[in-house]
């Protein structure tokens, strides 16, 4: 038979591929689904032959039990609201005491080097530039980002191994396919309250095009890691602090749930605009395996969280953090007659911040803090002391007296604030990332000012509103 | 004070980059889109000229100009530099095509059905759009290129309006009849929904009517055709059903009652996959036959969600999810019923 085929073929490759445009003019228009039928039945076949089912009837029956419930209608979204918030609950307790730990161990080895160099007699500007700047930005991006990335990416990995995830996004894709995007979006916009640039590269599980961007443009509306110190501050020192003590880290955490909350709507709500408008279109084919719950496999869960997530991502920080560590450290030390550079710039940016609720220190430390949101809070706080580095504050209680009574902010500066925090462009690991999956420029300019003008309308208007109502500075 | 200042420059220096910017500039953009309304207006002379030639008339000054819509002299101009690019000829005022004009033309007949396939199957735009932005990016691609896009998509034969895409160089073929032709008791299968007015090709679609689906004459009224389209009733008004064309069923395609959606499919009820809807083409329908939704096989729903939509179901073993978009696309026939059983011994 082969021999035959072989020498009826004519040598010349353009006539084969002449009779192959021939032939295939004459295949009906469903010879593709014969083919696939054809190869399950073979499928089947040699299964039937190889595969003996045994009597874990009770295992299917005790997994679909077990579906059921946390598919169900009545229980399916608590259930997953409340696993959420013990993952939050988890990252957020557990990660203080060893970001502390770490900050003292960094922060000691910047003193006794900086002792090391004076006494070497280095000039106090290299001292200060390589080790208040540089490595200073360094130690803090690795202290606050380390210990809660550590904890939330193993917690996400079990979900992830033991099958749950998948049925989060088949409980949640009535609310995306409103907004004309894809259930799996629910996946990786969690995936962005580890990390946003994680989230993006997580969207390589949706594959449709299409709403592949959606998921990659609207994964900055859900806060990252690195700006929950920010939004954790602000619900301490503004609304925690208007609460008795006992229910102060309740209501600061509700104050943090709610800005979360706000995040997933405006995701939704970009999503649905992005989908009737630039991306426009119909949701693609919707298909989700719901695959067995297996057990969670504790080395590969350490690997992929530590290794693929934790440490990927901690690298691109620090390649970002160092530079902008330098930049801090310039802006503070170089004087343009008796004024230091960043004094300088915030003064530039003061009108633009005031039209939006905020002013012009924190404008400037949202650009000098593009590479790495952790450095927002001690770069608003050195640029508002005017030391020469980044500062942590004692406690809290420093941190409200400092920016409530010393810098004149309200209730109105600390909403904005939060919301600024939330909505404004993603970091440049992310937008490095973005441009690395979508190869594209464009995409890369829109996924970081998309969430930039969305932030500075939405501050303009509570800003102007709450001007209008005589309420807020 | 110094700090206006220097947002006024920002302004002003931000705004001029968006106007003269070369190539990306406002400037760059306006004369790059006059040179593309311009290739358009001969683009579309041309695909005129095709049809009325197809038509077994030529084209007049008078009908190149009702259909482009130009006044006298834009036409002229167009017409101008279309004899002079060798691709029409006129005589004693009717206007015909060269062989290199009818190949362009047919080219872009051809780009246009391939674009409109890659627009309503791979980037799901809604079907009612698929006719406008298809007629927009037809002239900008080349023939490479919509060689390149007909093996992507598995070398479509018809477009989404059940139109054939003609091969490379090549006519098109029967259309079918007007479904008014069709008598009470009949059974046809729709071949084309003709798309223009828009209008009524959005009432086709808003009744669920696409080419490819299987039908059945129920009864004809003064006012409708009552049709059993796939699995479900549907009233076509005689007003639009002149935009439906439809080809006798072809021998051995079984009947089309008895069946349902596995959308309809009960929680718990097994159903045996009968086949996939013409309807679901390209990605979905891929990625449905990949998943092992493939006509004999055996699927129930087993999970469903707050709102209903999407379920779960089981197949093959696994368990997947669709939406309701996808699972009204799975045509089958309850399991265990006796007549089912019947007719699958006779098969």
């Amino acid at each position: 038979m082969s021999d035959r085929v072989i020498e009826t073929v004519p040598p010349d490759a353009d006539a084969v591929l002449a009779r192959a445009r021939e032939l295939r003019r004459q295949l009906s228009g469903g010879f593709r689904e014969e083919a696939v039928k054809s190869l399950y039945a073979e499928a089947e076949r040699v299964a039937r032959r190889a595969v003996s089912q045994g009597g874990d009837m009770r295992a299917i029956a005790f997994e679909q039990r077990i579906d059921r419930l946390v598919t169900s209608p009545w229980f399916g979204l608590p259930i997953m609201l409340v696993l959420l918030a013990i993952v939050f609950w988890l990252t957020i307790a557990g990660a203080n005491v060893p970001s502390a730990l770490l900050a003292q161990g960094l922060f000691w080895i910047e003193a006794q080097a900086v002792t090391l160099f004076d006494a070497a007699g280095v000039p106090w500007w290299i001292t200060g530039f390589l080790w208040h700047g540089v490595y200073r930005g360094l130690a803090w991006v690795v202290s606050v980002m380390l210990p809660p990335m550590a904890i939330f990416f193993p917690l996400f990995t079990v979900f992830e191994d033991l099958g749950y995830l998948p049925r989060v996004a088949f409980n949640l894709d009535f609310l995306f396919r409103r907004a004309g995007a894809h259930g799996k979006q629910a996946l990786t916009m969690a995936m962005g309250f580890g990390c946003n640039a994680a989230g993006v590269i997580a969207t390589r599980i949706i594959d449709s095009p299409r709403e592949r961007l959606v998921a990659i443009l609207t994964n900055n509306f859900v806060p990252c890691n690195g700006r929950f110190p920010t939004l954790i501050m602000l619900g301490t020192i503004f609304v925690g602090a208007s609460f008795a003590p006992a229910f102060a880290s309740v209501a600061a955490a509700g104050a943090v749930v709610g800005v979360v909350i706000l995040g997933i709507g405006f995701t939704l709500l970009m999503s649905w605009l992005l989908s009737r408008t630039i991306l426009r279109g119909e949701a693609s084919a919707f298909t989700l395996e719901l695959p067995p719950y297996r057990r969670p496999n504790i080395g590969r869960i350490f690997y992929t969280s530590l290794i693929d997530r934790t440490l990927f991502v901690l690298y691109r920080a620090m390649w970002t953090a160092a530079p902008a560590g330098a930049v801090i450290w310039l802006l503070a030390n170089i004087r343009w007659g008796d004024r230091t550079l960043a004094a300088i710039s915030a003064g530039w940016l003061d009108p633009l911040g005031h039209a939006i609720g905020l002013d012009g220190v924190i404008l400037l430390t949202y650009v000098i803090a593009i590479p790495a949101n952790e450095i927002v809070v001690p770069t608003l706080v050195m640029a508002y002391m005017g030391t020469g580095m980044m500062t942590e504050m004692e406690g809290l209680g420093d941190l409200r007296r400092l920016l409530v009574d010393q810098q004149g902010w309200t209730t109105l500066t600390a909403v904005n604030l939060m919301l600024f925090s939330l909505l404004h462009n993603p970091c440049a690991t992310t937008i490095l990332t973005i441009y690395k999956e979508t190869l594209s420029a464009k995409w890369a300019t829109v996924g970081a000012l998309l969430p930039l003008g969305t932030a500075f309308l939405v501050c303009f208007l509570t800003a102007t509103l709450a001007r209008a109502f005589g309420w807020g500075g | 004070m110094t700090g206006v200042v220097i947002w006024w420059i920002v302004v002003a220096v931000v705004v001029g980059a968006i106007v003269i910017w070369p190539r990306y500039g406002a400037l760059a953009r306006g004369r790059r889109s006059a040179a593309s309304r311009r290739q358009e207006r001969g683009d579309n002379a041309l695909k005129h000229l095709l049809h009325e030639a197809q038509a077994g008339r030529s084209g007049s000054f008078a009908s190149l100009k009702g259909t482009l819509g130009l006044g006298d002299r834009a036409l002229l101009r167009v017409m101008e530099g279309l004899r002079a690019g060798g691709l029409t000829a006129s005589e004693g005022g009717r206007y015909h095509l060269t062989a290199s004009g009818e190949q362009r033309a047919r080219h872009l007949v051809r780009a246009h059905r391939l674009i409109e396939r890659y627009l309503a199957d791979e980037a799901r735009l809604p079907l009612t759009d698929v006719h406008r932005v298809a007629e927009r990016l037809e002239h900008r691609l080349s023939e490479a290129e919509a060689d390149r896009l007909s093996a992507s998509l598995g070398h479509p034969e018809r477009d989404p309006h059940g139109d054939p895409i003609p091969w490379a160089g090549e006519s098109s073929d029967d259309p079918g009849t007007p479904i008014t032709a069709w008598r009470t008791g009949q059974d046809g299968r729709i071949a084309h929904l003709e798309d223009e007015p828009a209008a009524t090709f959005r009432a086709l679609v808003d009744l669920g009517l696409q080419p490819g689906q299987a039908f059945h004459v129920v009864e004809a009224t003064a006012d409708a055709l009552h049709l059993h389209v796939e699995d479900r009733p549907v009233r076509l008004p005689l007003e639009h059903a002149g935009n439906v064309f439809a080809q006798p069923l072809e021998a051995g395609a079984g009947q089309t009652t008895g069946l349902l959606r596995l959308s309809d499919l009960p929680p718990g009820q097994d159903g045996d996959i009968v086949s996939l809807s013409p309807s679901c083409q390209g990605f979905t329908r891929r990625r449905l036959l990949d998943l092992g939704f493939t006509p004999g096989t055996r699927v129930r729903p087993v999970l469903e969600t707050f709102a209903g939509d999407p379920r779960a179901f089981r197949v093959r073993g696994t368990t997947i999810a669709l939406r309701r978009d996808q699972s009204s696309a799975v045509i089958v026939r309850r399991a265990g019923s006796s007549s089912a059983g019947a007719r699958e011994a006779q098969a």
